[in-house]
């Protein structure tokens, strides 16, 4: 079964990075850095993985 | 000038009064000595919270008394025209660990989006930047006009 699909974010003006889900991707897109507020765009996320074998 | 009766604000003229504010004073203390900063916050109203961002450097005043309690009171306050507000809050601080945060952190710290006051005069990424919130024991909102017209020496 496949996993959430999962993001690194690095925030490119304070260097905050976190683990997060598409919802938190997506609110992020939106409201801008929890820790600094700054704006983003899509490169600050990476995708990581979505298909876990367990 | 005279002071007006004093009022008491409702509830809901206290989440309406802090929801368009932004911004407001943070005190904390450490033993016998007081800190207080101005801040800007996120407010929501149906959870009743404050959502701060609050910055320092290792040397900084603010960490010393930020490790030391989370006691604290904010107070939200305007005058406009001849009717003054405030807002007073009691309660305490709680830092909000980064693997915490949820897309309703995200949301209201969204809300909380200008730091007016920590200015960012270093890049950001060589400051400490930790998400608080603020869970208040006691809100207490006040209303007073001022008569300006009044303003003749009293005996
Ligand atoms: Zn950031």
């Amino acid at each position: 079964m496949d996993g959430e699909t999962e993001y690194v974010f690095d925030c490119p003006a304070c260097g905050e990075s976190l683990e997060v889900n598409g919802s938190m991707r997506d609110a992020l897109l939106e409201k801008g850095c929890v820790v600094c507020g700054s704006s983003l765009t899509p490169e600050a996320f990476t995708k990581t993985t979505s298909t876990e074998s367990t | 000038m005279s002071l007006g009766p004093q009022t008491e604000l409702s509830r809901e003229e206290t989440d309406a009064f802090l929801g368009e504010r932004e911004t407001g004073v943070l005190s904390l203390a450490l033993d016998n000595e007081p800190y207080a900063v101005p801040v800007s916050y996120g407010y929501d109203a149906g959870a009743r919270k404050f959502y701060l961002r609050l910055v320092s450097t290792p040397e900084s005043e603010k960490r010393r008394f930020l490790a030391s309690t989370p006691q604290a009171r904010l107070v939200v306050y305007e005058e406009e025209g001849d009717v003054y507000r405030s807002v007073v809050v009691v309660g305490r601080l709680e830092e909000i660990a980064r693997d915490e945060l949820t897309v309703e952190h995200v949301e209201q710290y969204g809300e909380a989006k200008r730091p007016l006051f920590e200015i960012w005069g270093q890049a950001k990424r060589d400051l400490d930047i930790k998400l608080y919130q603020l869970v208040p024991e006691q809100v207490t909102g006040r209303r007073i006009a001022v008569d300006r017209g009044d303003d003749a020496p009293k005996s």
